[in-house]
């Protein structure tokens, strides 16, 4: 099989594909239409201003009618099969299937460039981590400090009788490292937040109106009182035109819930009861209405799969900034009783109580021929403690909890690993 | 931080003929861990010689031949690789070295390991395992 196909073979197809008269096409790029013939079944060479003028007539890029056009795309493929372990029988077929399906090859393509650059993205963010002196030594300050404040303070708590001079050292030398560890923290947590300004190129659009959402607070008091025509000059400062247009979405959204229960009335609500006959019933836009508008509430919606699309957290009770949510929250249980509302006294791991109101509701339009998408909503309100109150916690990843069988991860403050042991379990309730 | 006098205590042969307590030989140069460990080590029974550089403290190490080096990585000038990789290649190659590195530097101890180290510790440390590790040098003690 010939490597490539013949330049005149491409523009008699590409001609024959758009409907048009060999004379009409060498007419219009001034060409006999006998030439264009001979061009055609590859007996007269053809290249520079003529094929560009082909290329105009039959409204195609240039590069397309070239014959390096597929043999270029079927060797990138050809690398792509190679490095993923594709046998050679596999790899000559690669040709073919440019020319057969050239937009899913070019797709292919481009998807396997994308994890390659992601790759490199995620390489450089590991190396920059690791590497990094300024990190380095302001964890190497950190460190030393805390190794001085253990090792004293161990000394002093386990030397009940200490000559006078030691213990005036070590009050000193503790005075010094507390001092030396608190500003250490301080120059850590700036230089995270530091990266975290210059690392929105990096991002995920999701991740970006993420950030964008937190920034405000989630709260935008230009789409309370001219509703979405306020969204263009809000979604201004994100860049990404990705990130802009899933923002412009959320907010149309947002816009539509404040036109259906005004700020006023939401505000002059205690609790979402007192919400659900303004809202006509509809008790999931109650919980994002009041999770928007009241600064002192969280609020977190979640898909079918339990993916968190939307995380305002509430002062005391943190979320986590990437990944799944606490198993145990009302959320994920919402889901498996659609329109039904779930309220549920909930404790934080710091011993704080919580009230959570959650409700499941399908999204789009009703069809007979398959099940709805659902949408879980949560908001999340300050209450009393209580004895009944389901422990929870802010996400397996960050979650302090050691002894929570619904555990899917270890946790990276304290590593507990309970309930990731299928084999053996515990005899320990949960959590 | 000063040094302190490596002629507080003679050779280990030496101290070993009178009897006296075994000796270490403390390089760190961060003062307040040096000054709680030289504390620690006192109180269990040893005479601690604290030094704050890789080039004081390797060449009291091998005028003096404590009976344990305990050896921070991260010093000036001589880095505690190079105090570590002086001592192997010294007329006392077999002395022990306890080593000390920031938590996490999986690199730190391949290196330290791959230069003949006796033990090793991250910071920050227990005390008594501390303790425990330089006891376990030093049988005798």
């Amino acid at each position: 099989m010939k490597a490539t196909l013949p330049t005149g073979t491409r523009i008699r197809e590409r001609r024959l594909a758009a409907g048009l008269r060999q004379s009409a096409v060498a007419q219009a790029a001034g060409i006999s239409a006998s030439y264009l013939n001979l061009i055609e079944h590859n007996r007269r060479p053809i290249g520079g201003a003529l094929l560009n003028r082909l290329a105009d007539v039959l409204e195609v890029d240039q590069a397309v009618l070239s014959e390096e056009h597929d043999s270029g795309l079927a060797e990138a493929l050809r690398a792509i099969g190679a490095a993923r372990g594709l046998s050679e029988d596999r790899l000559a077929e690669t040709l073919d299937l440019v020319r057969r399906t050239p937009d899913w090859a070019r797709l292919i393509a481009d998807q396997a460039e994308a994890l390659e650059a992601q790759a490199r993205t995620i390489e450089a963010l590991s190396d920059r981590l690791t590497h990094d002196p300024s990190l380095a030594d302001a964890m190497h300050e950190l460190l030393s400090a805390v190794s001085v404040v253990r090792s004293t303070a161990s000394i002093l708590a386990q030397t009940p009788e200490i000559d006078s001079n030691w213990l005036g050292r070590f009050h000193k030398n503790l005075d010094a490292d507390s001092r030396r560890l608190a500003d250490g923290a301080e120059a850590v947590v700036s230089y995270l937040d530091q990266a975290a300004e210059e690392g929105d190129a990096q991002l995920l659009p999701s991740e970006v109106v993420a950030r964008f959402l937190d920034r405000h607070r989630h709260a935008f008091p230009a789409l309370e009182a001219d509703g979405a025509a306020a969204i263009p000059d809000l979604v201004a400062e994100l860049t990404d035109p990705r990130a802009r247009l899933l923002a412009t979405e959320m907010l149309q959204a947002d816009a539509a819930d404040a036109a259906r229960l005004p700020r006023d009335v939401v505000a002059a609500a205690e609790a979402p009861e007192q919400l659900a006959r303004a809202s006509g019933g509809d008790l999931a836009l109650v919980l994002r209405r009041l999770g928007v508008v009241d600064p002192g509430r969280g609020l977190v919606i979640c898909d079918a799969a339990g993916a968190l699309i939307r995380r305002k957290p509430a002062a005391g009770f943190p979320l986590p900034i990437m990944g799944a949510g606490c198993p145990l929250w009302p959320l994920f249980g919402a889901l498996s009783q659609p329109g039904r509302a779930v309220v549920a006294p909930l404790e934080t791991p710091d011993g704080a109580g919580w009230l959570a109101h959650a409700i499941a509701e399908p999204v789009g339009v009703a069809r007979f021929d398959r099940p709805p998408s659902l949408r879980a909503t949560m908001l999340i309100t300050r209450a009393t403690a209580t004895d009944q109150a389901q422990p929870i916690g802010p996400g397996c990843r960050v979650c302090p909890r050691t002894d929570c069988e619904a555990r899917r991860e270890p946790s990276v403050i304290t590593g507990a690993v309970m309930g990731l042991d299928m084999a053996g379990g515990s005899e320990d309730t949960a959590p | 931080m000063r040094n302190s006098d490596a002629s507080d205590f003679a050779t280990s042969q030496e101290a070993s003929a009178h009897g006296a307590a075994p000796s270490v030989l403390l390089i760190e140069d961060e003062p307040n861990i040096a000054t709680a460990i030289a504390f620690l080590l006192q109180r269990d029974g040893w005479r601690v010689s604290t030094h704050c550089d890789g080039a004081t403290a390797l060449d009291a190490v091998l005028r003096h031949v404590p009976d344990v080096v305990v050896l921070d990585v991260m010093l000036p000038g001589k880095s505690g690789f190079d105090v570590l990789a002086a001592i192997r290649g010294s007329d006392r190659p077999d002395l022990p070295v306890l080593m000390l590195t920031a938590k996490g530097q999986t690199k730190d101890r391949e290196r330290a390991e791959a230069l003949g180290v006796s033990t090793f510790m991250t910071k920050p440390f227990s005390n008594q395992e501390l303790l425990t590790r330089v006891r376990a040098l030093v049988p005798s003690h």
